[in-house]
């Protein structure tokens, strides 16, 4: 049998509450000591214990990220899902069960490895069988795989911390699962994994994690935030960094951290913060935005300064909180009643989501407006690789803010709203200073910020507010482009896909496809993105949600020359994106276009 | 009027605003009056204090008043988070909110209630009136069950005493005042800002407009006729040593307030405990059940912990922190990649 090395897919099916969530992390970790591209991710329930969740593992020598189109190593933990998970299961599959589920295993066509998982935890610590016995389908992996004992002891200490007990616990039964392998069962499958030389500078993190920290280096001083998949450990995480990173000598903090009453509130004192001349921050996902989308436009209106995070899951209304969806990008783009338009940084991967952590504040208070990340619980909840975060290359920018009379003394025929400088952005006073007092409002004002309906002052700062946004088109990141020469197909694409799309291009140029890749990184657009589309025949705006939110704004917003060139491809069932399934649907919507 | 300064050599048009634009005779004017006074009385500098608002006539108010301070007129029922973010930025600032009975009894009755649990650190004025005035004329919540506005049908819902619900959810300064009773809500003004922690007081606001008429139990005369005053009400500044203050012929007592000032309380008829909320409680029920309102100092409760002191953040407020104190060193970032790539 020839040998599959650094190129499977593992499913781990267990229920949700069971403890599987550390073994496969360890799993995870112990993979990616060992050099190879490995990726995690979680499949899980809206619910604390008991329904099913699944955990899928990818090693790809390709770097391919996604969950792969296929399963190689089914583990089955789970009665509830279990018929189902074999049916679905192609020959040759390697199957690894707890036989103590007591369930049926009918097929010939599988390689079959069984253990009485949870009989074999119990030898150990009957209390925790349960627990434990997830650790035993690692070792049988382990020894299956033939990734070393110290690799994944390594692994076990780091997921562990420092508990001594539960490190020697786990260790013990990753060895009896590695035994029972050894001296039960008898390898009938290919899949290898070798070491790679590992990339010292590489860990891994969710991206929610990132942003956390990302955050912190950005100055955040308050955060005010509701609970909700897939933000809430992003919340959890700054809070936990502030006692570490954000507290002087005294033990007193430089952030706040407010867990409103809800996602009114929460933006609301977001708000009072950027008002008061502060850094106040918010995350939430596509539920929590619908609430706030009030007070967005009084934030876009009176000029306040604040971010918001939107780790996104699938909608619309509640949806499935625990899936993933790219659903919400026109919504952020211009929430909020009336006229509005906002900045909207878009990373694509962990350490975009430090870097653009820090880099929101920056935008909101040169642009003194609401400033929106976009991730998505895919990007944000999953374990991703790094490859180290750069520390912030430029200072804090806190925009035009007059803090002395000396600085205001500068400014001549100031007003809070008057377009000093050309560029849209005005000058602005905080309170407490005594400088230029006035009262900011969500009413029509005049460029002193006195109460105005006039019809040519409503309009001329309408006109003057999307200049200013307008004006942040070349200075937000700007797209990364990897381009064929052959300039035929482009694909634009943005945020989570980054992790799917370079095996989607592999598979498209197996087709004798090349095509050329945009990744979107803020809104409002750059003008890149015109001149890309220009360079290409075709364009296919790939995303993952029904409508083609990107490329109805893209519609809207390159030449309109450029508009007939642009094909969307956009389609989520929340689950990530599989690369076979969106490079079938490219194929397909060149060649139905092709035949019309 | 002319050179007379307070004690911060500052004229009282210091803390005047703009003209106002409500109806001719709104009791809201009276009380921002009141506040411009109040204010100068304290001899609170301008520049340090706060305007908040939501939405509504009341909430107009700010415009009126103040006009060397900064200011937020927000959104309806939104003021209270807005205030609770502007505290967090900067703690230092005095916060002066004005709201209206739509504003809080209603679209904004869970950030009141939310506002008042954590104990802000603000004066929050209820400019209640029992009707929406700008969308002319509906009831608001706080109208009374059988009150009857200027034209249409008798108000059939019960109403939602503010007072009542501020008592049993903790606030530590409760009040109730009229805005035709300028001595009392001048000494209740002057005491709230010398409150540390949420002080809340709900001033019947008659709307000449919409709900002036006999049969309004928020009307001018209504109300006039039927205020039971707990107590007669003065307010001795922290720079006027109270051994200086002429002492009352009858039953007083004084409460000291967070800054050093006292809110001196005059018996009437009988003693009214402010530190016993259930006697507070009782004296809402005892007035509503004989359609009276009661005004006074309801409840007080000195050195409850505010929302910034609960936080823990450093001494200079956050907005003015230099960026050192913002981003953490480059070596505090290395030694935690270290961390994760072990």
């Amino acid at each position: 049998m020839e040998k599959i090395v650094n190129d499977f897919t593992i499913n781990i099916a267990t229920a949700n509450g069971t403890g599987s969530q550390s073994a496969n992390l360890i799993l995870l970790n112990s993979l990616f000591r060992m050099g190879t591209h490995v990726s995690g991710k979680n499949l899980f329930p809206s619910n604390i214990a008991g329904l099913p969740t699944w955990y899928i593992v990818r090693v790809s020598d390709h770097g391919y990220q996604a969950p792969g189109d296929e399963t190689h190593i089914q583990v089955l933990m789970n009665i509830d899902t279990w018929a189902d998970d074999l049916d679905e299961l192609s020959p040759g599959t390697v199957v690894i069960y707890n036989t103590d589920v007591k369930a049926p295993v009918e097929r010939d066509d599988l390689v079959l490895y069984p253990a009485s998982m949870t009989q074999m935890a119990r030898t150990l610590n009957p209390k925790l069988a349960k627990l434990v016995s997830n650790m035993i389908y690692v070792g049988i992996m382990a020894e299956m795989l033939e990734i070393p004992q110290d690799i994944i002891e390594d692994a076990i200490s780091k997921q562990f911390g420092g508990k001594e007990k539960a490190i020697e616990i786990n260790s013990q039964a990753s060895i009896l699962g590695r035994e029972h392998f050894k001296n039960e069962l008898k390898k009938k499958d290919p899949y290898y994994v070798e070491v790679r030389k590992r990339d010292e500078k590489q860990f891994l993190i969710e991206g929610n994690d990132a942003l956390a920290l990302g955050s912190i280096y950005g100055g955040i001083n308050m955060l005010s935030w509701y609970p909700i998949t897939p933000s809430s450990s992003l919340a959890e995480s700054i809070e936990a960094y502030v006692p570490k990173l954000r507290t002087d000598k005294d033990g007193k903090a430089t952030c706040a951290v407010i867990q409103a009453e809800d996602e009114l509130a929460a933006v609301g004192m977001v708000l009072g913060a950027g008002w008061a001349g502060a850094r106040g921050m918010t995350c939430t996902s596509g539920p929590g935005i619908s609430l706030m989308s009030e007070l967005i436009g009084l934030s876009y209106y009176s000029e306040i300064p604040g971010v918001i995070w939107d780790v996104t899951r699938v909608g619309p209304s509640t949806g499935l909180p625990t899936r993933t969806q790219q659903g919400d990008i026109s919504m952020l783009y211009e929430a909020s009643h009336g006229d509005t338009q906002h900045i909207v940084l878009i990373p694509g991967n962990v350490d975009e989501c430090f870097e653009f952590g820090w880099k929101a504040f920056d935008y909101a208070e040169k642009y003194q407006t609401m400033v929106f990340g976009f991730t998505d619980l895919d990007l944000g909840m999953n374990q991703w690789v790094s490859n180290g975060f750069e520390y912030p290359d430029t200072p804090i920018n806190r925009g035009k803010v007059l803090r002395t009379k000396e600085e205001l003394a500068k400014i001549k025929n100031y007003g809070r709203y008057r377009d000093i400088d050309g560029d849209g952005i005005p000058y602005r006073t905080l309170p407490g200073s005594g400088l230029e007092p006035i009262l900011s409002r969500g009413t029509g004002h005049d460029e002193d910020g006195v109460y105005s309906e006039k019809a040519d002052i409503y309009r001329d700062n309408m006109t003057r507010l999307k200049r200013k946004i307008e004006g942040a088109r070349g200075d937000l990141p700007q797209p990364i482009l990897r381009e064929e020469k052959e300039l035929d197909v482009g694909i634009i694409y943005y945020g989570s896909m980054e992790n799917t799309i370079q095996e989607i291009d592999d598979i498209l140029e197996s087709t004798g496809m090349k095509v050329s890749q945009c990744r979107v990184r803020a809104l409002p657009l750059s003008l890149e993105i015109d001149e890309f589309v220009r360079r290409h025949d075709k364009v296919i705006v790939l995303e993952i949600n029904r409508d083609g939110q990107m490329y109805g704004i893209l519609r809207k917003e390159i030449a309109t020359e450029l508009v007939p060139k642009l094909y969307s491809v956009a389609f989520s069932d929340g689950l990530p994106p599989r690369a076979a399934e969106y490079a079938e649907a490219i194929i397909g919507t060149l060649e139905s276009f092709e035949v019309s | 009027m002319a050179g007379k300064v307070n004690k911060l050599n500052l004229p009282m048009d210091d803390y005047r605003g703009g003209k106002s634009t409500l109806c001719p005779g709104c009791g809201h004017d009276a009380i921002s009056n009141v506040i411009i006074n109040a204010a100068w009385q304290n001899a609170i500098e301008p520049a340090g204090i706060a305007k908040m608002s939501g939405i509504g006539c009341s909430s107009k108010t700010p415009a009126y008043f103040l006009s060397q301070s900064h200011g937020f007129n927000t959104a309806h029922g939104r003021m209270p988070s807005v205030t609770t973010g502007a505290n967090m930025a900067n703690k230092d600032l005095n916060f002066l909110a004005v709201s209206g009975d739509g504003d809080t009894a209603s679209i904004g009755v869970g950030q009141f209630i939310h506002a008042i649990r954590r104990n802000l650190n603000m004066l929050y004025i209820i400019e209640n009136n029992g009707v929406y005035g700008l969308t002319k004329g509906q009831y608001s919540a706080t109208a009374e069950e059988g009150s009857k506005k200027r034209k249409g049908n008798p108000n059939l819902m019960k109403q939602i005493d503010l007072c009542a619900m501020a008592i049993n959810l903790g606030c530590s300064f409760v009040a109730r005042s009229f805005s035709g009773s300028r001595k009392q809500l001048t000494a209740l003004v002057r005491a709230g800002m010398s409150h540390r922690g949420m002080a809340i007081i709900d001033v019947i606001s008659p709307c000449v407009t919409f709900n002036n008429n006999d049969e309004s139990y928020k009307s001018f005369r209504y109300v006039k006729n039927n205020d039971t005053e707990l107590h007669t009400l003065d307010y001795i500044p922290h720079f006027n040593p109270i051994e200086e203050v002429e002492v009352p012929s009858g039953g007083y007592k004084d409460v000291k307030l967070h800054d050093g000032s006292y809110i001196r309380l005059e018996t009437i008829s009988e003693e009214h405990d402010v530190s016993d909320r259930v006697m507070a409680l009782e004296a809402i029920h005892k007035a509503d059940v004989k359609e009276k309102h009661v005004t006074g100092l309801l409840y007080f409760e000195e050195g409850m912990e505010t929302l910034d002191e609960s936080e823990n953040l450093v001494d200079t407020p956050l907005a003015n922190l230099p960026d050192e104190m913002m981003r953490p060193d480059k070596k505090s970032l290395d030694n935690l990649l270290t961390k994760f790539r072990s």
